[in-house]
């Protein structure tokens, strides 16, 4: 199928194997992204994933992808990335990175568990700025990491932010239990990306949250952008869902 | 012309999936252009008796010319030549699959030089699945690792003839096997592409491994066949030579045995 306006995907990272500085990274990224119809990718961490990012790591990492950004600002959009652990920095951040812009959402990765309550100030901080939030949750079989949020984890935090928007990414990545968790609760909108094509995943998350709450990304480097697009165009659901889930809920989303 | 070298039919038992029938997955992979497809039992897996599902398999497709069935052999199991027999003799299948995690043996065991030395008299390819899905989607009680290679290299030089498909491995697991022998497979060990990821990963990996060791695969209809697809033919910029390779001649030089 052909959306009107190119695909975006809202989930991607600088990973150092794409390139070693920000001009290397948007031209191998750019490369394959012509190829597959992606007009804009939303960036978030860095060349290299820190668990517990520093300060130091942290404004490198925004500074990193700040720059791709002022290459192609047509083409790369980017989430602010902070640790709650280091709340009034997470809070600089945000006001030096979002409100001076480029960044039009923030990233939360696996720092500490969303549930916490550093992160209130930051959700109301996210409202006040009318950006989203992409959370990373996940369901691993054996119980998750230590500060690696679920799905049910992601719905407790948005229940106490009613008026902050959530992006779940990899819809919990056990996404037949993440798209039930996150069904009823209206201000979270889940990602697609990440983990294998699973026949079935996006008519699930569909099936429980409806076309306008899914969003097509990646989690290119480390995924493929083909095996990743392949989750919406392969499944059964109208092109009108797809393109919602290709593009324009994300405009919506992401204020693009 | 394209061959896929790795779909399902029936139904994998922690997941439902749709076009698990013939006809279903038949005309799905046509959907995306793909004429022919190498299919392996999914309920064959978690199987004690594995070989049970071989003739219900073969049956299956036996009114499908786009279809070769493959069957599933546990050389762990008693009398499994007479299995692997029957896969050759019985049902004409080119080649029989193992599941060694599920079946618990290794590469490094001597039941894989007995199964490959089977093979070669049946003139046979021996398929390995590292993995049937991604572990962290693993049922909590049903935690099952992939299958490590060591023991692969040496048994498909010693076995030379016969080739070796490795079905469901990640770029690393088929870029460590490459590193082990030096950076010259040999000519009988391919590895099928649906599980290789990353930005043009199937690329880097075909220029890893040799383009040449390379069979198309889509892991139908547990994963949208697109994936492969896309992979191959949009995100990637292979040469028209290269894509005939990957996409039918590798593998139907596997089955000509040359
Ligand atoms: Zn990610």
């Amino acid at each position: 199928m052909s959306i009107s306006g190119g695909i975006i995907d809202c989930h991607i990272h600088p990973n150092a194997d794409l390139g070693s500085t920000p001009e290397e990274t948007a031209e191998t990224l750019l490369r394959y992204a012509d190829r597959m119809g992606i007009e804009m990718m939303g960036l978030s961490l860095g060349p290299i994933f820190h668990p517990q990012p520093t300060e130091e790591q942290i404004e490198a990492d925004n500074t990193f992808n700040a720059n791709i950004i002022a290459l192609h600002p047509d083409r790369f959009f980017g989430y602010a990335n902070i640790n709650p652990n280091r709340l009034y920095h997470a809070l600089s951040e945000i006001s030096e990175r979002i409100e001076n812009g480029p960044f039009i959402g923030i990233k939360l990765w696996i720092a500490m568990c969303c549930t916490h309550p550093n992160l209130d100030p930051i959700c109301e901080r996210a409202a006040e700025l009318g950006v989203p939030i992409l959370q990373h949750t996940f369901l691993r079989p054996e119980g998750n990491l230590a500060g690696e949020s679920s799905p049910a984890d992601l719905v407790e935090l948005a229940a106490r932010h009613p008026d902050t928007t959530f992006i779940g990414a990899h819809t919990g990545f056990n996404w037949e239990q993440g798209a039930r968790e996150f069904a009823d609760q209206a201000n979270i909108v889940a990602d697609t990306c990440g983990g294998d094509p699973d026949m079935g995943f996006v008519e699930t998350a569909v099936r429980w949250m409806g076309a306008d709450r899914v969003l097509y990304g990646s989690d290119a480097g480390g995924r493929s952008f083909a095996t990743q697009l392949a989750k919406v165009h392969g499944a059964d659901i109208s092109d009108a869902d797809k393109e919602k889930i290709l593009r324009t809920n994300a405009k919506r989303v992401l204020n693009l | 012309m394209i061959i896929d070298c790795n779909a399902n039919l029936g139904q994998w038992p922690f997941r439902r999936t749709a076009y698990s029938t013939p006809d279903q997955l038949v005309e799905r992979l046509a959907r995306v252009q793909i004429d022919h497809a190498w299919v392996t039992s999914l309920d064959a897996v978690m199987l004690k008796d594995v070989t049970a599902a071989n003739e219900p398999l073969a049956e299956a497709v036996a009114d499908h010319t786009q279809l070769t069935a493959i069957g599933t052999v546990n050389p762990k199991w008693p009398a499994w030549g007479s299995d692997v027999e029957a896969c050759a003799e019985q049902f004409g299948m080119p080649g029989v699959r193992v599941n060694p995690n599920y079946q618990s043996w290794t590469l490094e065991e001597p039941v894989f030089a007995d199964l490959l030395a089977a093979a070669r008299d049946l003139g046979l390819f021996v398929e390995i699945a590292v993995r049937m899905t991604d572990e962290r989607h693993h049922h909590p009680l049903v935690m099952v690792p992939p299958v490590a290679l060591s023991g692969l290299l040496a048994n498909a030089l010693e076995y030379s003839d016969v080739p070796i498909v490795v079905a469901n491995a990640k770029n690393a697991e088929a870029g460590s096997v490459a590193r082990d022998s030096g950076g010259d497979l040999p000519d009988n060990l391919f590895f099928e592409l649906s599980h290789f990821e990353s930005v043009g990963g199937v690329q880097s990996v075909a220029e890893n491994i040799g383009v040449e060791h390379v069979l198309f695969g889509t892991h139908a209809p547990y994963f949208y066949p697109e994936a492969a697809t896309l992979k191959v033919f949009d995100e990637c910029d292979f040469s028209e030579a290269d894509l005939e390779a990957i996409t039918h001649a590798n593998a139907e030089r596997l089955l000509a045995g040359d």
